[in-house]
């Protein structure tokens, strides 16, 4: 049997977070018509945010999906959900084909582990088999560029270093789905370069991208189609040479 | 390498639907055993980096207080030391992974919140962490128990396979509990403080290092109703070669099933809201 081709589809999505222990009864009339954050509300007592709203979606393979909004317009909600890890309230979410969701890079890292053992445990996380890993230590490890320091603690690196290292097994994941909070920009220029390079053959690889940045010469970059959140509700998805409407309609 | 992975998440379609996907999780998290043990595994390994015993330092700071207790306690209620010595150590020995498994559930999805509110792994995976990481534990402390059965020469009536299947049902308790005091702890940040107090209350009236009376039975209440008591019962009184009282089968037994039905039906229904509560 053939599997099915990569695809995403959203329909109908709604995604509200119950807000506990705090009460934003008194905060609601001012902040019910700011444009930042998404709309809140109170059901069954509790206090609710409406992070999306009516949300239809459907990507196909090759298709490079900038997000665009203001802070809190649900857009790392959007990636969260279609990681897996955010439950819809309403509608569904189908997502064909494996899923990396690169939205945060320190994600299962540990500084008293070694950057061998931070590898292993990053490379498990994202859902590799002990074999799979080892099979790409050395492909990996020669990616950081770190050499010799890959047997000392997460500890004794730079920033720069960590960062090397968490993107470097971030990346290693044969994904079909990219989920990308802001284009990851790390270490120093050469490295910058290389990752570059790594995130675009990953792009390539990966059937779907799906990244949300506030960097507008990021998204005519990377995308080829581009959707606006607003408080919640998206607009229409347009080809991304049409982005200048899509931010003049607003 | 290609594997076609599917993803279907939808709203609420009713509590039957709520309940499969629940199972679908406890499912997706035995598949993925390998996974919950390598996290396991790396929160000992990193416990105890840069020591030379590791986890033997529990080990033999418990051994110091098997020993000291034994000693003394023996001399002051007059108990025969080859009596008291095996039944101290491997109450403080059980006890340890016990409570242990119980306190730290509390802290078993907080301190997942980062991968569960970015990933979709499953929530049983991290249940089945915890518990793997206090069986590596004991598996460490055993040697203990193994040195007084032998010293006392209780290696000859040591029933272990009877200890191992108690073992198994003492487990099958803890887990659930252990669970259950997740999800509370995810949604109340009291609960820890409040397991904690309880755990070290509950030590004073279980017979970890003290003999419930003559009748190794008595049918007092803190001991009837007490369900460590029965935990302890079941795994302690076969290494020591004597059977178990068959109420502390029916006991586990019945609240194995019920807690796990109890436990598993919260999870079922707040499963979406937890990953929020973190």
């Amino acid at each position: 049997m053939k599997p099915p081709p990569v695809s995403i589809t959203i329909t109908d999505l709604t995604m509200r977070f119950p807000v506990y222990g705090v009460d934003a009864k008194s905060l609601k009339k001012h902040l019910a018509r700011v444009a930042v954050g998404g709309q809140l509300g109170a059901h069954h007592g509790a206090t609710d945010v409406t992070a999306i709203q009516g949300l239809n979606l459907k990507l196909k393979a090759g298709d490079r999906l900038g997000l665009i909004g203001h802070n809190g317009s649900g857009k790392t909600t959007l990636l969260r959900a279609l990681s897996g890890a955010y439950e819809p309230d309403e509608g569904t979410i189908e997502v064909n084909g494996r899923i990396a969701p690169l939205l945060d890079l320190s994600l299962g890292i540990d500084p008293s582990a070694t950057g061998l053992e931070n590898i292993r445990l990053r490379g498990r996380i994202a859902g590799l088999s002990a074999k799979e890993i080892e099979a790409k230590m050395d492909q990996i490890g020669a990616f950081t560029g770190l050499g010799p320091f890959l047997a000392m603690p997460l500890k004794t690196y730079s920033a720069g270093m960590q960062a090397r290292l968490a993107f470097a097994v971030a990346t290693a994941v044969d994904a079909d789905v990219l989920l990308m909070d802001e284009w990851i920009a790390v270490g120093d220029a050469q490295f910058q370069k290389i990752a570059h390079a790594r995130l675009l053959s990953l792009v390539e690889r990966a059937g779907i991208l799906v990244l949300a940045s506030h960097d507008l010469d990021l998204i005519r970059l990377y995308c080829n189609k581009v959707m606006r959140m607003d408080a919640g509700v998206a607009s229409p998805m347009v080809d991304v040479k049409k982005m200048d409407q899509l931010l003049a309609a607003a | 390498m290609q594997i076609a992975e599917h993803m279907l998440r939808t709203g609420r379609r009713g509590t039957l639907h709520e309940f499969s996907m629940a199972l679908a999780d406890l499912r997706a998290s035995t598949h993925k055993a390998g996974l919950a043990w390598s996290l396991a595994w790396h929160d000992v390994v990193s416990r105890y980096r840069g020591s030379i015993l590791g986890p033997f330092w529990i080990t033999l700071s418990m051994a110091l207080m098997v020993l000291g207790i034994g000693f003394i306690y023996s001399k002051l209620f007059h108990i025969a030391l080859d009596e008291f010595m095996p039944w101290v150590a491997i109450g403080i020995v059980f006890w340890g992974m016990i409570s242990l498994t119980i306190i730290e559930g509390c802290d078993t999805f907080v301190a997942a919140k980062g991968m569960l509110s970015q990933t979709s792994l499953p929530m049983f995976t991290f249940i089945w962490r915890t518990a793997f990481r206090n069986l590596i534990n004991l598996a460490h402390h055993t040697v203990i128990i193994v040195g007084v059965l032998i010293w006392y020469g209780y290696w000859r009536k040591a029933n272990v396979p009877l200890a191992v299947v108690g073992l198994a049902l003492t487990l099958a308790n803890v887990i659930w509990i252990s669970f259950a005091v997740a999800l509370a702890s995810a949604r109340f940040r009291d609960i820890p403080q409040i397991v904690g107090s309880i755990m070290q209350f509950a030590i004073f009236l279980t017979p970890v290092f003290w003999l419930p009376g003559h009748g190794i039975l008595a049918k007092h209440a803190v001991l009837v109703f007490n369900p460590f008591f029965h935990m302890l019962d079941v795994i302690r009184s076969p290494l020591m070669g004597r059977m178990p009282s068959g109420l502390s089968y029916a006991v586990l037994a019945t609240m194995a099933v019920v807690g796990w039905t109890a436990t598993f039906s919260v999870f079922a229904v707040i499963r979406r809201r937890i990953v929020h509560y973190l």
